[in-house]
């Protein structure tokens, strides 16, 4: 703020200047003129009263002439000094008002505002360092599960749709370029609250600035990087990036999954959707031949995992020279002939992946008049093209943006959801799809809560006091209701961390030693339960004994006293 | 030769002569201590003040805030003139104001001291 304040003095110094210049010369003049007094006697105005009269005069108040009528001299000499003084006067306030809406000092100003806020944040945050289509959304679903956002982003026009936005809890913005290291600071890199930093802006080069720039500032912040280019993610990787997504890939990825283990990927989908989110029931695309639409970067990752699924594809490419491919049937998919060469009658299944809506919606109609019973996965760009896709009602509607902000969330929220999603993926289908129905069991069909929960003194007092002590805890203990231990709270263990080792989904006989890590899956009551017992030495001992241990000094008396 | 600093530096040792005249003569003689003399010095202090506007060394702070001190004493010393004549006895008036300019002439001779030491420290 101080660097402000001395911008605007420093620009005043002339205004300044001018009217302490004016307004002495008046007065001086003033004093030195001669009246006339009621008596007829002449008479000099003291220099308080002079002063006094310029102030008025200047500021086009005009009092009038006070005390006496002046004399022709001082007529003269007020005549002389209005327009001297008045003209000094509205240049400073011109200056001033000039000032107050100067680009520079008001963005200066913005950004002081912007770096108290976050200074003053007293909770977790995540830092994302753009607002464009995913990470809108990811700022959006964070303020859902109640965590606050920084938002640095260089176009204004993005920002003034995250303040009409309607959230839980104020995000805090700033227009500005998150490649300057002292934008990073100002958004909060140094705030021990600060925990996490998610770049996601469609340009590479970037993204590994920024990456770069935190790592070297402050190492151990976990920073999400988007990356396209195999260069640049190999470049973040040396850095310490802690994760890096590339959009096409992940797509590909989540495709194959969904052909070769559904379970997995509805669990991968389900976790980490936004709480109290439903989702459709997905369909399991078919085996055969599928045609792909495109081979962009996009259509390169499809055809890779379909094929390491071991089902045949067949390409259509517009431009086959520009995307290197060697075999594939020329045309743009929009056009019946195109489609009818590449076998569409006998294909089981179409992929509609060009970077244009408009074409790809036209490739799937087009294809499903001609084989009505083609599996159709279409490609969706641009989020405020929603209505059309969910008109048409494709099979699947892979939507690039969406992938991003759920696998940024499953790193965001616990880096134990993370470790379990790894692990889940090699699991097969049937140990998903068990695990779906004992989650649904429990939790029920909408989104659940998931996050994780440390044993140690800090986190898990009673509990870490309690295995102290010598006494065995299971994790079925954890996962009993603090006011009723006959019955459980509506939570499920998904993944148990001791040391480098885990256990996925451990059964609740596991005995629990400090130091474990559990990540939790469950409602959000049963999220808010929790720590009432396992902070809670008297409610904890209530859960293991069963009996409820009187609170003071006197009940603790009597009690020894009857027993 | 810089004209800025000419007109700088002459304002500054401006204020310190204006306010050290002033000051100058027996204190509690009214006809020892002219009002135009506070006055100019107000003025040349003020403009003075404004003339270190916006310098970001540690000097600019320090010489800024002499000049603030001493415009704080002067201005002082003229309400009190203003707001005390002729409703309590001339040389009391005149021993506090002129005690006032005493206080400011401190600062300014302060900021004059600065002025020649950053100069003198400057080897070209």
């Amino acid at each position: 703020m101080d660097s402000i304040l001395f911008m605007i003095l420093r620009r005043l110094r002339r205004p300044l200047i001018l009217i302490i210049a004016s307004f002495a010369i008046a007065t001086i003049g003033l004093t030195l003129v001669p009246g006339v007094d009621d008596h007829g006697q002449t008479w000099y105005m003291s220099i308080f009263e002079a002063f006094y009269v310029i102030s008025y005069t200047a500021t086009t108040i005009g009092f009038g002439e006070v005390p006496y009528p002046y004399s022709q001299a001082q007529r003269l000499w007020m005549t002389f000094s209005i327009y001297f003084t008045v003209i000094p006067w509205f240049y400073a306030v011109g200056k001033i008002i000039t000032l107050l809406q100067d680009a520079t000092l008001r963005h200066a100003i913005a950004a002081e505002r912007f770096a108290r806020k976050v200074g003053s944040l007293q909770e977790p945050f995540f830092i994302l360092c753009s607002y464009g289509q995913s990470a809108n959304l990811l700022a959006h679903t964070l303020d859902e599960k109640n965590m606050r956002v920084v938002v640095i982003e260089r176009d204004q026009e993005r920002l003034n749709d995250l303040e009409l936005a309607d959230t839980n809890n104020a995000i805090l913005s700033l227009c500005a370029d998150a490649q300057i290291p002292e934008n990073l600071i100002r958004a909060g890199i140094y705030n021990p609250h600060c925990s996490g930093l998610v770049t996601l802006t469609d340009d590479d080069d970037v993204n590994l600035a920024i990456a770069v720039s935190v790592k070297l500032m402050k190492p151990n912040l976990r920073v999400l990087a988007r990356a396209e280019r195999k260069d640049i993610a190999a470049n973040m990787a040396s850095f310490g990036t802690d994760h890096i997504i590339n959009p096409y890939t992940l797509f590909g990825d989540q495709l194959a999954m969904r052909v070769h283990a559904l379970g997995t990927y509805i669990l991968h989908q389900w976790l980490t959707g936004a709480p109290g989110e439903t989702l459709p029931p997905p369909k399991n695309p078919p085996r055969g031949n599928w045609l792909v639409c495109g081979y962009g970067r996009f259509g390169k990752s499809v055809i890779e995992n379909l094929e390491r699924e071991h089902l045949t594809t067949t390409i259509i490419e517009a431009m086959p020279d520009l995307t290197e491919c060697s075999k594939c049937v020329v045309g743009s998919g929009t056009e019946a002939g195109t489609l009818i060469e590449a076998g569409v009658k006998d294909a089981c299944g179409i992929v509609a992946g060009t970077d244009n809506d408009i074409n790809n919606l036209s490739i799937v109609m087009t294809a499903k008049e001609l084989n009505p019973n083609l599996f159709l996965i279409v490609r969706k760009n641009k989020r405020n093209n929603g209505a059309l896709f969910r008109k048409f009602g494709a099979d699947i509607t892979m939507q690039p943006t969406d992938i991003i902000a759920h696998e940024c969330l499953a790193y965001m929220l616990t880096p134990l959801l993370a470790e379990f999603l790894t692990l889940a993926r090699d699991q097969d289908n049937q140990w998903a799809n068990s695990l779906i129905s004992k989650l649904v069991n429990v939790v029920g069909e909408i989104v659940p809560e998931t996050f994780a929960v440390t044993i140690n003194a800090k986190n898990a007092p009673a509990v870490n006091e309690y295995i102290q002590s010598g006494m065995l805890v299971n994790l079925g203990n954890l996962v009993q209701d603090p006011f009723n231990r006959e019955r459980d709270l509506k939570l499920v263990p998904l993944l148990l961390m001791r040391d480098e080792v885990s256990f996925l989904v451990p059964d609740k006989e596991t005995v629990i030693i400090e130091g474990d890590r559990i990540l939790f899956c469950g409602t959000y009551n049963a999220k808010a339960a929790l720590p009432a017992s396992i902070n809670n030495n008297k409610t904890f001992n209530y859960i293991m004994s069963g009996k409820e241990a009187p609170d003071s000094i006197v009940w603790r008396w009597i009690k020894r006293a009857t027993s | 030769m810089n004209m800025e600093k000419v007109v700088f530096g002459f304002f500054i040792v401006l204020a310190m002569t204006l306010n050290f005249g002033f000051f100058l003569g027996d204190i509690g003689n009214a006809s020892h201590h002219h009002v135009y003399e506070l006055y100019a010095a107000i003025i040349v202090s003020l403009i003075a003040t404004v003339l270190k506007f916006g310098d970001r060394t540690q000097v600019g702070a320090i010489l800024l805030s002499t000049s603030l001190a001493a415009d704080l004493q002067l201005i002082t010393a003229a309400i009190l003139w203003a707001a005390l004549q002729g409703s309590m006895e001339t040389s009391h008036l005149t021993v506090y104001i002129v005690s006032l300019s005493g206080g400011a002439l401190m600062a300014n001779f302060i900021s004059v001291v600065l002025l020649i030491s950053e100069t003198i420290s400057q080897r070209r």
